[in-house]
């Protein structure tokens, strides 16, 4: 039966998706993961995977970050940190972090996470064949092209079926920038500030934009929602199911998960219906944030469509 | 006193055509990057036939210099089939290297084509020697790094590993961290990690916040000059021509150029500048000056504004292309030397841009040669006086006082927009 990974907000939130049907929670520090919804300070870290374990449920932790020399000379003590803390698994994108992981003999389990690179099986396997226990399908790999992926990997995989997509990481400070040359301080441009951009001559789209220490973020005009196409996920046997609560705050995400994790358990018992569908949308569409649509993103685009 | 051992990096220039591989090396280039007819990042470049790549290794080897051949896709499951085969016939043309980005076709390289150097393509965003060391330990001669490393980090690189670096010096950059920037897939299904790249990050975006859809609250803001200034993302080109010490200093092994889909004009030029600075350097680095000669020089090619992009800082307002544009001389490519006659003093030129009389123009050639003069007469290939020289490929005479060389080039200043070119 497919696994579902969560992120989380906060200790509490993790309670709410281990109840609500989640099996793993996402959640990393900002130094060394990427657009995480909270940044997880070490004791507080240690206290989460605590409760996820107490709750029966395990922790993979964000160590996906595109490092410079300053940060990768701290990865080797944060892996050992987290397995000390006996995290379940990590998510790496750069390959110097998996270099100080294996160096270091450090066994934690990895993801591999390379964000919208990772696009075929025959890659997964080169990073299965470094160790990797599990990928990251990015985005972008639309439904035709998960078939024949998924007749040759030789690792699970996760993939996004709710959530914000990221389409771009520039290392600048893009929004400071624009806001220095137009001589318009703004107090913040993080993700608390909620901005957005929309294309030329395309008013409705609306791309979310922010900074952190990570640089700047772009995300895709609408989050996934691919809960009507679950049954063709799960045909699929993608065992991962990631949600994405970057933009979702508290207990909408958990209703959401919620309604994902009952879609997952009803394909395994054979009960999925066009009811629970609607029903499951009606959920979504009752906590997606007011300022925030989905739609199914590249799952149904014809591979032969991209240029 | 002990002499300083200094090794000489080598000048990698772009070569979007046959033509411009043979120039880029005339005009000092020690290397060339290529795209072979698949697998490449540059759709749009005058990609290569494996006829073509072998004509442009010979050319190069005859003259000490190296080819590469960029593989830098980001393959999705229906790319690979054919990838070893392509692999094989590209190591059967005698290249020195190819430039791949992509796990899958590294190890597909390695296993159709053992022994071919693979460079790791900057479209790996490898940012740390860790990430170096993992590469070097896969069996690759050389990392480009990410743009987004700085002058400091890379001296630091050195000390922890041995593989080759390799380094953007010049040319357009992008905003975002190579390889990880999807705006051209989502907002025109065009894959910007398959050649597809619209240069979305160009574009003039409405920024504003937006309590709930639709419900937008705009936060467009103003130029010095008053007018309404779009967000943008736009980064304005890197030049680290003041900067060749630092570079070579900090141990990198290869000076990289941008732009296979430039011109011949900027092929050259770029080329050119870049290996005179590296040559005064290693014949007397403790004497070795900036020319502003060879600054001037970039400047007749430069497309947008110049910067150092993240050697010495995370780049401001300053570093992205935001207001007026600013306003710089403009040089077109108006020919090619084909001969000349000290005798009579007479050049022949075979025209590439509209030119004629009472235009300034420049002649420049390898090793930094440069000519200025105003054009007071000109001749067509009957002999018989002209005013200009209107069509593409013509053959046209002019008296020149100053000896110039079969092979040079010549560019004016300000020539007329209504030129009749052949692509």
């Amino acid at each position: 039966m497919a696994e579902i990974i969560a992120t989380a907000d906060s200790i509490e939130q993790a309670a709410q998706l281990t109840a609500a049907g989640a099996d793993y929670i996402y959640a990393g520090e900002d130094e060394f993961g990427l657009r995480l919804p909270h940044s997880f300070a070490r004791a507080e870290l240690t206290d989460l995977v605590q409760a996820v374990h107490a709750a029966g449920k395990k922790v993979l932790v964000a160590v996906n970050a595109i490092f410079h020399n300053d940060r990768i000379g701290e990865v080797g003590a944060y892996l050992q940190f987290l397995h000390a803390i006996a995290v379940d698994m990590v998510s790496i994108g750069d390959p110097g972090a998996i270099h100080v992981l294996q160096k270091e003999s450090i066994p934690l389990p990895y993801l591999y996470d390379g964000a919208d690179l990772v696009t075929s099986s025959r890659q997964i396997d080169f990073w299965a064949r470094h160790g990797a226990v599990a990928a990251q399908v990015a985005p972008e790999v639309p439904y035709g092209e998960l078939v024949p992926l998924m007749q040759h990997v030789t690792i699970p995989v996760s993939y996004l079926v709710y959530g914000a997509s990221a389409i771009h990481q520039s290392g600048r400070p893009l929004l400071d920038n624009y806001f220095s040359f137009v001589k318009d301080h703004q107090e913040r441009t993080d993700r608390a500030r909620g901005l957005f951009i929309s294309a030329p001559h395309k008013p409705e789209t609306h791309y979310s934009i922010y900074e952190d220490r990570n640089g700047t973020h772009v995300f895709a005009t609408n989050d996934v929602n691919l809960f009507g196409e679950l049954d063709r996920v799960h045909a699929l046997g993608i065992h991962y199911w990631k949600l994405d609560g970057l933009f979702v705050p508290g207990q909408q995400f958990s209703q959401i998960v919620a309604a994902f994790a009952h879609a997952r358990d009803a394909l395994a018992a054979g009960q999925w219906t066009s009811a629970l569908v609607a029903d499951g949308q009606h959920v979504i569409a009752d906590n997606t944030p007011v300022n925030r649509a989905t739609d199914t993103g590249f799952f149904d685009i014809d591979p032969d469509e991209v240029k | 006193m002990m002499q300083r051992k200094l090794k000489r990096p080598e000048v990698l220039a772009p070569a979007g055509t046959l033509e411009k591989l043979k120039v880029a090396i005339d005009y000092g280039a020690d290397a060339v990057y290529i795209g072979g007819d698949a697998y490449g990042l540059r759709t749009r470049a005058g990609n290569f036939s494996f006829d073509q790549m072998r004509e442009g290794v010979q050319y190069a080897h005859a003259r000490h210099a190296k080819v590469y051949v960029a593989a830098n896709i980001v393959a999705h499951e229906q790319d690979l089939p054919g990838a070893d085969t392509f692999f094989k016939n590209v190591q059967a043309t005698g290249v020195d290297a190819v430039i791949v980005s992509d796990p899958s076709l590294i190890e597909t390289c390695v296993l159709a084509a053992p022994g071919l150097p693979i460079h790791l393509s900057t479209q790996a965003s490898s940012c740390n020697y860790e990430t170096l060391n993992f590469w070097q330990d896969e069996g690759l001669e050389r990392v480009v790094l990410a743009r987004e490393v700085g002058i400091d980090e890379i001296r630091e690189m050195r000390q922890h590993t041995d593989i080759q670096i390799e380094a953007f010096i010049h040319g357009a950059m992008c905003i975002g961290y190579s390889g990880r920037c999807v705006l051209s897939n989502h907002m025109g299904l065009r894959d910007a990690n398959r050649g597809g790249c619209a240069q979305n990050c160009r574009w003039k975006y409405d920024l504003f916040d937006m309590p709930q859809l639709g419900e937008k609250h705009e936060l467009t803001g103003v130029n010095p000059d008053g007018k309404k200034e779009a967000f943008s993302m736009s980064a304005v080109d890197m030049a680290m021509i003041e900067h060749i010490p630092d570079l070579i200093e900090a141990g990198v092994d290869s000076l990289k150029i941008e732009g296979r889909m430039k011109t011949v004009h900027y092929v050259s030029t770029v080329a050119n500048v870049y290996s005179a600075a590296v040559d005064a350097y290693m014949a007397d680095p403790d004497h070795y000056q900036t020319d502003p000669a060879w600054v001037d020089e970039l400047w007749k090619v430069a497309q947008r504004g110049m910067s150092t992009g993240f050697y010495y800082n995370t780049p401001t307002e300053q570093d992205e292309l935001f207001g007026e544009e600013r306003k710089r001389p403009r040089y077109a490519f108006v020919g090619e030397v084909q001969a000349y006659d000290p005798a009579t003093e007479t050049v022949t030129i075979q025209q590439r841009n509209n030119f004629g009389v009472g235009d300034q123009i420049e002649f420049y050639g390898p090793g930094f040669t440069h000519y200025a003069m105003t054009v007071e007469d000109l001749f067509d290939e009957d002999g018989a006086a002209i005013e200009r020289a209107p069509h593409a490929m013509q053959i046209v005479t002019l008296h020149c006082p100053h000896a110039v060389a079969p092979g040079d080039f010549v560019r004016g200043l300000k020539v007329r927009r209504h030129a009749h070119v052949r692509a």
